[in-house]
């Protein structure tokens, strides 16, 4: 009877530890969901939920289930802060993968750093969130930063036969930080390069023209534009218009994904086809088997012929937390925090790794001339190139 | 003890009892009202008991935030004199807009005020050096609790974690303006700011300088927005251009209108109900304007006094049920 008695007690004891077990591993996930940004953030909460799913479908990690919640952040810092506290302290998240802007991601990082939590920041590009005095041990990026981007640019630019260079630019921290890198490294390797004009839109700005004009004013041989998303769409519309891109024979470079599939998708025939643009992914770029598996993949589950190039970066934030979680045994941030450091993952877009130096992924993106292609009903990058930033890395 | 002393007694250590419920969530919750109640009651003084409305209550709120931050994040200043530093400065730039905004009646007051808010959050928004533009302040210290923290660990019952402890502060930091606040509603100068509301004419005609009393009172409710705005920026680990966005000011608007701007506890109970409802609804509908939009709808139909009011009518009708039965 005693026995019994015990055995029936321990396994009382035992059933709280099995629970325990079995309990989700949470992951929060701030992004914005509604207003312009949404074209971004949606899709990318759409990569991490497939990776979820497919991870689940295998058995989840240390046979846990992830469990992920997505709150709209509005593309507002305050807001994001708000949505992460309140997945932090009412749905008790282990981890946070998100945020978007460049406002977003450094004011996150500080309640991370406060609730001892480990946050991955997918898209935000500012180097201020991993700069130095800015460094905390739960802070990590897979996203490109300001400098990658801009010394890619530059890099591109640099091969081109101008000297006269232009450049465009919304007038808040990423515009600022991006061409600022662009510059700087341009005149690096090619002093011979004269800027004749910088020209400062704010933010959302509708109108082009007054802008364009000035610039166009200075005799530009080549321009540098870091106007994002569907910005982009308005500020080419109004710039084809007035005859910019013949004016400086297409020598003319988009950063901030002004040539993903989506923008060209949407502009059609309107798309300035020629200039060079770049892009965190695209469905037809299938360099290898892992690329082409996972478009495949994305395709279906999103129900999508030509499926987003901003799930990829859910997918791979979403991935390296897994990875992290397996490798430390443990959903302990401290633990998941040094086992993240230095982690190589292979992703679809190659094997990545994330630098113990300042907690940033050494991820690229894809460059290219916009060509038309007879297999697609919008301009394409082609050739395209995957320019590792590994050497632009300070 | 007056029966009013009692129920302010019971409030007040209710709350202090929050952080015992062992959630972080609800002491989180509990501080996030407990600063808007004294936003909201600030607002108040102007639009309860002054009788002016203003849209650009949320202007001197984030004055306050930008100020107690700035001195303690960049220049290290203590939060004794950080804090009250946000008082002046919200009072100051009340100063400043008051004297035109009172100068206007009505519409154009509100217009006026809405101008100053928008001035406001355009220079927070802009002036990158300072306030770091569009991406705010992170990081705000909280106060240093040093003894405090050091006793509290050695004592078993009172080892609370910093937000904890910054909790108790604003507990008592907001009682004290709140009975400071009453003190000053009740007072002849209070009076005298009613007797406005109710005719200003009648109020010029017995001498009293109109102007000059609402422009107190615009100073007075600027004054305590900064001291709210001071604590609000440390308990949201941040400070954003958008505390002094118009959204905001409309928010607390709101609130006063929700909890029954004719109650001086009313703008305190809108806090309360506007934040539970936000939080409640927000996690089931994404149509929470909505859903707050008809709440509004029927309250300001069915019951003006907001849900202070419409406790206070339902109440009478009980008494009198239970004496006449």
């Amino acid at each position: 009877m005693l026995h019994v008695l015990t055995m029936l007690l321990a396994a009382l004891l035992a059933l709280p530890l099995v629970a325990e077990a079995q309990k989700p591993i949470k992951v929060g996930m701030p992004m914005p969901l509604s207003g312009p940004p949404a074209l971004f953030g949606d899709p990318a909460t759409k990569g991490a939920q497939m990776f979820v799913d497919e991870i689940n479908a295998k058995g989840g990690v240390l046979g846990r289930k992830l469990e992920l919640l997505v709150r709209d952040s509005k593309a507002d810092a305050n807001e994001a802060v708000r949505v992460a506290r309140e997945l932090i302290l009412k749905e008790n998240v282990d981890f946070l993968v998100g945020t978007l802007t460049s406002a977003e991601g450094p004011a996150v990082s500080v309640v991370a750093k406060e609730n001892k939590i480990v946050f991955i920041a997918p898209i935000p590009k500012t180097d201020q969130l991993t700069a130095a005095d800015k460094l905390h041990p739960y802070v990590f990026r897979v996203a490109a930063t300001t400098t990658m981007e801009g010394r890619s640019a530059a890099e591109i630019v640099a091969r081109w036969p101008v000297t006269r260079v232009a450049t465009i630019s919304f007038d808040y921290a990423y515009g600022q930080d991006v061409t600022r890198a662009f510059v700087e490294h341009l005149k690096k390797i090619k002093p011979t390069v004269e800027i004749v004009d910088q020209e400062w839109p704010k933010l959302g700005e509708q109108d082009y023209n007054p802008f364009i004009n000035a610039q166009m004013a200075k005799k530009p041989e080549a321009i540098f534009s870091s106007i994002w998303g569907g910005f982009f769409v308005t500020y080419s519309k109004q710039a084809k218009a007035l005859g910019v891109f013949d004016a400086i024979r297409y020598n003319f470079i988009g950063v901030g994904e002004a040539a993903t599939p989506e923008t060209t998708k949407s502009m059609g025939a309107d798309y300035p086809v020629g200039i060079w643009g770049n892009s965190y992914d695209a469905f037809y770029w299938g360099e290898t088997p892992a690329h082409r598996d996972y478009t495949a993949r994305l395709s279906k589950y999103l129900k999508d012929e030509y499926p987003s190039s901003w799930a990829i970066q859910g997918y791979i934030g979403m991935q390296f937390l897994t990875e992290a979680i397996k490798k430390a045994g443990s959903t302990d941030s401290d633990k998941v925090s040094k086992a993240l450091l230095g982690l190589t993952v292979d992703t679809p877009v190659g094997a990545l790794t994330i630098r113990e130096k300042d907690h940033q992924a050494n991820r690229g993106q894809l460059y290219g001339k916009t060509v038309k292609d007879a297999k697609y009903p919008f301009a394409i990058m082609k050739p395209v190139t995957y320019v590792d930033p590994s050497k632009f890395m300070d | 003890m007056s029966a009013r002393g009692l129920t302010w007694l019971l409030v007040f250590v209710a709350a202090l009892l929050v952080p015992a419920l062992g959630s972080r969530f609800y002491t989180f919750l509990a501080n996030d009202v407990i600063i808007w109640a004294l936003l909201a009651t600030s607002l108040n003084l102007l639009v309860g008991y002054t009788g002016l409305v203003s849209f650009g209550h949320a202007a001197y709120f984030g004055v306050g935030a930008y100020v107690t931050g700035i001195l303690m994040k960049k220049l290290a200043v203590p939060f004794v004199l950080a804090w009250p530093a946000a008082g002046l400065f919200g009072a100051a730039f009340a100063l400043a807009f008051g004297f035109f905004c009172v100068r206007l009646t009505r519409i154009y007051f509100a217009m006026l005020t809405l101008a100053f808010a928008q001035i406001v959050w355009a220079i927070c928004f802009k002036w990158n050096e300072l306030t770091g533009g569009e991406q705010g302040m992170p990081e705000i210290p909280y106060p240093d609790f040093g003894w405090l923290e050091r006793v509290g660990a050695a004592v078993p019952l009172l080892s609370w974690r910093t937000a904890e402890y910054f909790y108790f502060l604003t507990v008592a930091l907001v009682a004290a303006s709140l009975w400071a606040l009453h003190r000053i509603v009740t007072s002849p100068f209070g009076r005298m700011l009613t007797t406005i509301r109710e005719n200003a004419e009648r109020a010029e005609f017995i001498g009293v300088n109109v102007r000059r009393y609402e422009l107190a009172a615009f100073v007075l409710a600027g004054a305590f927005a900064g001291l709210a705005g001071g604590l609000f920026g440390i308990f949201n680990r941040g400070v954003f251009p958008d505390f002094a966005y118009w959204t905001k000011s409309s928010e607390v608007l709101i609130m006063t209108l929700l909890g029954g701007m004719g109650t001086f506890l009313g703008p305190s109970i809108g806090a309360l109900v506007l934040i539970l409802l936000n939080q409640q609804i927000v996690s089931y509908t994404e149509y929470w304007p909505l859903v707050l939009g008809t709440v509004l709808v029927v309250l300001l139909f069915g019951f003006p006094g907001g849900i202070a009011g419409a406790v206070g009518v339902l109440a009478g009708r009980l008494f009198r049920w239970a004496r006449s039965a």
